[in-house]
This record gives C-alpha cells, sequence and structure tokens, in this order.
C-alpha cells in the first residue's frame, strides 16, 4: 500500500481519481488547491503526488517547485493538465523530469502509471531519471492550439 | 455636285449656301474678273489718250484759222483802195484747205465771198470738218473796214489715231498674256485654296466630319505638308478625346481616371504604394506609404529603395522580383520610430507592360492591427479550448469508470451518471455562451425587439434565483418603484443579462450574506442594481472583470465554477440596448453591479447599430 497526494481543484475529478486509487488499495489524501497540497505533504511524505496544474493560489508548478528540493515525494508525479499544448509549461514538466498526463485522461492509464511508479525498483526519481517518463502518458489525441500563446 | 450639295445644306444654312456656290468656282471667278479689269483699264485708256489727241488736233487747227484770218484782215487793211483786197483774199482762197472766205463791210454788206454765189460749195469728206476763224479788218488809220471770216476744212490724221489704238491694243495683250500666264500658274495653288476653303466650309456646317477630306494636294510643296501634318495631328488628337469621352459614357471608372485624377486617388488609398524604377530609385510615393514609413518625401523620392524604407530586404526583394519578373513575396519588417513600433508587411508587384517601363510597384500594409487581432483571435480559442476540456475531462473519465469492472455498483453507477449529466449540461451552455458572446459582439445577433416590462422581468428573474439562495441562507430582496416605464429591448437576452448578475451575486456571496436587487427610474434612464455582500473584487481586477474569460485569481473566485464569459456577455448585451454595465466594489464587503438602459423613447434599432 502506498500513500498517494492527489491535488485537484475539479471536485468531480479529484473524487474520481481518489476512488480510482483506493480500489486498487492505496491510501489517498485529497488537497483541492496547490497550498493544501503543501500543508498535507509537509505533514507526511508521499510515494506518488498526482497533481493538476491549473490551480487556485499555489498552482501545480508552484507546489512541485516547492517539493522538488525536499524529497518528500518518494516515488515520482504525475501532472494532469488541459494545458499541455502551453510551451512554457511542457518545458518545464520536461525539465523536471515528471509525468505528464494530458487531460481528458483515462482513469485507466493514470492508475497504470502509478502502479509503474510504486512498483519500480530504486529510489524514487524526482531528481533524476524517471522510469514512467519514457512510457509517458502521450495521449494527445487534440489538435494543438496556434503555437503562438499568450503567456499563462 | 455641287448643286446636289447646295439643295442638301439649303434647309440648313441659305447663306452658308450661296457663299458654297460663290467659292466653290473661285478660281475661274477670280481670273475672269481680272480679264474684264484689265480690258475695262485698256479700254478707258486707250478713249482718254484718244480723246487728248483730238482735243490737241483741234486747238492746233483753230490757231492755224485764226492766225491765217488775222494775217488776211491786216493784209486786206493795208491795201484797201485797189482792188488788191479782192486779189489777195482770190489768192487766199486758193490755199489748200480753204473752204469758204467771207468779208462783210461795217454796214453789213457783203464785200467779197467765195466761193462765188452761184458756184457750188464743194462738200466735206466723211474724215473732214470745219474750223471757223474771224478777224476785223481795218485800215492803217484804224478805221473798221468790216469782219473777215475763214474757214478751213481739215481731214484727220487716221493713220495716227490707228497708230495710237494699236499702241494701246498691243500693251492690253500683252498684259492679258502676261496675266494668262500668271494665272495658269496660280491656278495651281488655288484649285486646292479653293477646294479647302470648300471641305472647310462643309466642315463648319456639319456636313463633312472627315478630317482627311481637308488634307491638301502636293501642289503646294512645303506647305502642304505642313497642313496635311497639322490636319492628322488634329484627327488623331480628336480621335483620342472620342475614345476619352466614349469611355466616360460607356467605361468603367479605371478608364476615366487620367493624370491628376489617378493621382489624387492613388495619393489618398489606404495603403502606400511606392513605385521603384529598374535602378532601384524611388519614383513615386503616396500619401500613405510617406505617413507609414513616417518619412518626408525628399527622404524618399528619388532615393535608393533600401535607404528610403530602411529595409534592405525590400530592396533584395524588388530586384530579385524585377530579375524575374515575377511578384515577390511579402515582407514584414518591423520599424521603430521613438518608442512606437510599427510592423509593415511590402508586397513586390512588378508592373511587366513594357509601358511601365520596368518599374515596380511597392505596396505597404499597417499589419500591426492585423497581428493585434490574430494575437486576440488565439488567445480566445486557447481560453475557449481550455474551458472546454474542463466538462470533457469530467465525461471522459466517468464514462470510462462505467465501462470499467469493479465500479458497477449501484451507487458509483449512480454517481457516474451524475456528474456526466451536470458536466454535459455544463459544456453545453458554455458552447452556448461562447456562441451567444461572439455573436454579440461580431453584431450578427438577432435581437427580438418588443416592449418589455421590466419589472415583470426582474420580479421572474428574482422568483428564478430564490431557490440558488434559500441553499446557501441568503437573503435575496426586490425593491421597485411604485411606476416604471417599460424599455425597448430583447428580453430573452435582457433575462440572461438580470440571470448572470444575480447568479454571480448569489455564488460569490457567502453563506447568510444578502443580495439586493433594485429598479429606480429617472426621466431617461432605468437603472437596475444588484447589491451583494460577497467577496468583492480586487482593484486590479476591477479593469478586466468584463473582459471574456477573465476570472480573478483570488482563491475564493477559483473555488466557484464558472466559465469567465458570463459578464462579458451582460455588459454587450447592456450595450446593444444603448445601455451600459457599472461595478462598484471592495473587497470583502461586496460588489454592486448597475445596468443602465435607456427608456422607451429611444428607438431601440438605432441604439442597436452597431
Amino acid at each position: 500500500m502506498s500513500r498517494i497526494l492527489v491535488a485537484e481543484d475539479d471536485p468531480h475529478i479529484l473524487r474520481l481519481i481518489a476512488m480510482w486509487l483506493r480500489r486498487q488499495g492505496h491510501e489517498v489524501l485529497e488537497a483541492r488547491h496547490g497550498a493544501a497540497a503543501l500543508a498535507l505533504i509537509e505533514e507526511q511524505a508521499v510515494d506518488v503526488l498526482v497533481s493538476d496544474v491549473n490551480m487556485p493560489g499555489v498552482d501545480g508548478l508552484e507546489l512541485i517547485e516547492a517539493i522538488l528540493p525536499q524529497s518528500r515525494v518518494r516515488r515520482g508525479v504525475i501532472v494532469l493538465t488541459n494545458r499541455w499544448d502551453h510551451g512554457e509549461i511542457r518545458e518545464r514538466l520536461a525539465r523536471w523530469g515528471v509525468q505528464v498526463m494530458p487531460k481528458p485522461f483515462s482513469p485507466t492509464r493514470l492508475s497504470e502509471l502509478v502502479e509503474a511508479l510504486v512498483r519500480a525498483e530504486g529510489e524514487p526519481a524526482e531528481s533524476g531519471e524517471n522510469p514512467g517518463l519514457a512510457a509517458g502518458a502521450t495521449e494527445v489525441q487534440f489538435v494543438p492550439p496556434p503555437a503562438n500563446l499568450p503567456p499563462a | 455636285m455641287c448643286a446636289e450639295q447646295i439643295q442638301e445644306i439649303t434647309p440648313k444654312q441659305p447663306a452658308g449656301a450661296r457663299h458654297l456656290l460663290w467659292r466653290g468656282v473661285l478660281p475661274e471667278a477670280v481670273g475672269l474678273c481680272f480679264v474684264a479689269i484689265i480690258f475695262t483699264g485698256f479700254a478707258a485708256a486707250y478713249l482718254v489718250a484718244r480723246n487728248a489727241w483730238e482735243e490737241q488736233t483741234t486747238a492746233a487747227r483753230q490757231a492755224e484759222a485764226a492766225r491765217l484770218a488775222t494775217l488776211t484782215a491786216d493784209a486786206i487793211g493795208s491795201g484797201m483802195q485797189s482792188g488788191t483786197a479782192t486779189a489777195l483774199l482770190r489768192q487766199v482762197a486758193q490755199r489748200p484747205g480753204v473752204h469758204a472766205i467771207q468779208w462783210t463791210g461795217p454796214a453789213g454788206e457783203v464785200r467779197f465771198v467765195w466761193p462765188s454765189p452761184g458756184h457750188a460749195v464743194p462738200t466735206l469728206t466723211a474724215v473732214e470738218d470745219l474750223t471757223v476763224a474771224a478777224a476785223n479788218v481795218r485800215t492803217p488809220e484804224g478805221v473798221l473796214e468790216g469782219t473777215l471770216r475763214i474757214e478751213l476744212a481739215g481731214a484727220w490724221d487716221l493713220a495716227s489715231d490707228s497708230h495710237l489704238f494699236w499702241n494701246w491694243a498691243i500693251a492690253a495683250c500683252t498684259t492679258l498674256i502676261v496675266f494668262v500666264l500668271l494665272y495658269r500658274r496660280l491656278r495651281g495653288h488655288l484649285r486646292p485654296l479653293a477646294a479647302l476653303h470648300q471641305n472647310l466650309e462643309h466642315y463648319a456646317a456639319g456636313i463633312e466630319r472627315q478630317l482627311e477630306a481637308l488634307t491638301l494636294g502636293d501642289a503646294l510643296g512645303a506647305t502642304a505638308q505642313s497642313w496635311n501634318m497639322l490636319i492628322r495631328e488634329f484627327a488623331a488628337a480628336r480621335q483620342q478625346l472620342e475614345t476619352v469621352r466614349r469611355a466616360n459614357q460607356t467605361g468603367d471608372i479605371l478608364t476615366r481616371f487620367e493624370g491628376a485624377i489617378f493621382r489624387r486617388v492613388v495619393d489618398r488609398l489606404p495603403f502606400g504604394v511606392l513605385c521603384v524604377n529598374s535602378d532601384q530609385t524611388v519614383t513615386y510615393a503616396n500619401g500613405s506609404a510617406l505617413a507609414l514609413l513616417g518619412a518626408r518625401s525628399e527622404a524618399v523620392l528619388g532615393q535608393p529603395l533600401g535607404e528610403a524604407v530602411g529595409a534592405p530586404a525590400v530592396a533584395a526583394a524588388v530586384s530579385g522580383a524585377q530579375a524575374r519578373s515575377s511578384a515577390g513575396l511579402a515582407i514584414d519588417h518591423t520599424l521603430t520610430t521613438g518608442e512606437s513600433e510599427t510592423t509593415l508587411r511590402f508586397r513586390v508587384l512588378p508592373l511587366s507592360d513594357e509601358a511601365a517601363g520596368g518599374e515596380t510597384l511597392v505596396s505597404i500594409e499597417d499589419i500591426g492591427q492585423l497581428k493585434e487581432s490574430e494575437r486576440a483571435r488565439d488567445n480566445f480559442l486557447y481560453h475557449v479550448t481550455h474551458e472546454l476540456r474542463t466538462p470533457l475531462t469530467s465525461i471522459h473519465a466517468y464514462a470510462e469508470t462505467l465501462t470499467r469492472p469493479g465500479f458497477d455498483d449501484e451507487q458509483t453507477r449512480k454517481e457516474c451518471y451524475n456528474v456526466i449529466m451536470s458536466e454535459t449540461r455544463r459544456l453545453s451552455s458554455l458552447v452556448e455562451d461562447i456562441l451567444s458572446l461572439s455573436q454579440l459582439e461580431v453584431g450578427t445577433a438577432r435581437l427580438d425587439v418588443g416592449d418589455v416590462d421590466l419589472v415583470r422581468l426582474i420580479r421572474q428573474m428574482v422568483q428564478d434565483n430564490l431557490g440558488a439562495a434559500d441553499e446557501k441562507r441568503i437573503d435575496l430582496t426586490l425593491t421597485l418603484p411604485p411606476k416604471a416605464p417599460k424599455v425597448r429591448g430583447d428580453k430573452q437576452r435582457l433575462s440572461v443579462l438580470l440571470m448572470n448578475l444575480i447568479g454571480n451575486a448569489i455564488k460569490y456571496t457567502p453563506e447568510n450574506g444578502t443580495v439586493q436587487v433594485t429598479l429606480t427610474v429617472s426621466e431617461q434612464r432605468v437603472a437596475i442594481s444588484v447589491r451583494d455582500t460577497g467577496i468583492g473584487i480586487a482593484p486590479e481586477d476591477q479593469a478586466h472583470i468584463f473582459e471574456k474569460f477573465y476570472r480573478a485569481s483570488n482563491d475564493k473566485v477559483q473555488a466557484v465554477a464558472g466559465t469567465g464569459l458570463g459578464l462579458a456577455i451582460a455588459r454587450e448585451v447592456a450595450r446593444l440596448h444603448g445601455g451600459d454595465i457599472h461595478l462598484q466594489s471592495e473587497p470583502g464587503q461586496g460588489s454592486t453591479f448597475t445596468v443602465e438602459l435607456p427608456v422607451s423613447n429611444t428607438e431601440p434599432a438605432e441604439a442597436f447599430a452597431r
């Protein structure tokens, strides 16, 4: 059993992910925004962080940036975003070596990804190579919007 | 031919016709006139000369007769005593030419008469006439012895008369011959001139419109050539004029543009036009080109293109296009003057026809506006796709959950269906909002205009929101004036406006708060204000709150579901009705949104015109 933190502002999505992961037998911590997630992670280290990017207050990117040096996430980070086509966001996520799942996402794929991270051998991967990255979610089924997007 | 023409034109120009007749035979008439003048002149001169000659001869004869009479009278006077006088008289009578002599005494008695009575008086020949002279006879003492009368018969000298005549006749003939020779020579010149004269008359009278008829034959030499050249040039000019005139009547507007007009039109085009010759020198720049380049005409005209526009790439494109004589591509160049920045798009269009002499046209457009609207469109699309993905994500995830084993318990299935349903509704209302907003913005929205009873509409809207207010235990109140005028407008869209405002007020007001809806009426306008005790709007957000997809970054705002379209739609609807919407807010204290609408007397169709 692993401890998984889910940070997501959409209550429907948060509830759905928690439901799936709990049925897989994981302990799930729920946060409605970045600040709540930070508070939870301070309290106890987690195995996997599943986070949305666009959240009120502290957003997903700020959350990851804050926890990266502390190694409070042991196995890996999965980012859910509907801004996966935003160049800057994509660049930062790639630099950190986190898993990216574009929204709309498949909960089946998400739970598989969580399983893969949890069962991966060796040390957690936030600062190094992430075993899940190569197999990372590449379900880009939507035509990306024009390249010259305004800043987030 | 002449007669026919005269008949033809008589009704039009009778006076002109007489002239034509006269002018048509001009050389012959002139010739005959001259002959008549010469003859009359010479005849008159001859008569004058002859008259003079006769007078001279008569005078000589009279002088001779007088001398003879005087001499004879003196001789008689001195020889009075004897019969010498008679003998003397007889002697005188023998002189040739003496026709008759008569001496009459002082008392009237005839003392001598010759020829003697009874002798026949000699008759005069046809060419003779008489000259009579008389003289008094006196003795040496001075006694008057009567009067002597002598008649002399003289014949005219026909030879000298005819000599005179022939002299004049020869002179006249010589003159005539000279004239005829001259005339023959002149006639060659006069004929074409006369024809020209006639044709000019025809031309002026409108009978003959062919200018070729006015050309002259070669007889006039260089003069004819010059004249013909003049006529040809005139004919060409007239033809050109005719073409232009016809084009003016029937041609399109471009055919009508000539010179100065065309230049003025090009000068006022909203985009820049430059002409560049084969040496890459700017030969023309219209007003817009100068304005776009921000340069004075002397800094552009006559200058090399690269320097004039400050973009070597444009010059390179022009030379490339000239070499291939094909249209060059569009080149975008950003021009920085002071603090402002403009992006200009240059298009190179070689004028391939020969008349242009290798000139190339360069058009200049300011695409700053275009870029701005492209940016706005991209921004809009970005937000739209982002907003659409949110409900889609839920629908997708919950639908997939339904298909998985292990999630088939009744409660999970019910929850999945509920989420799918509510998110589908959200998606559909989002699509509806986006469509409605873009219609309102573009101005293609169809307004169903009628008299709207605002009091009734507001009551209805408040009624509809009572449920949502109750859920949060919010006190929703309504204040209405005793009497309110109707407004002209689209009831459906006005209800959307009110729904958005009241709905927002309830959404962003914490539990146990209040929302007050108030209608106030002034002479010209009605104002609907929605006041809440909600979270309020930060000053930095107030400026953007009516922009589409704008949502304050405040946690409390983000915690409430919303698309950021409601207020944008509300403002568009208010403005379409000739009104507007204002905001008064303080964070933590609440917000008041006030919609002002004009009262019915303003015709809404005008107010809606955008």
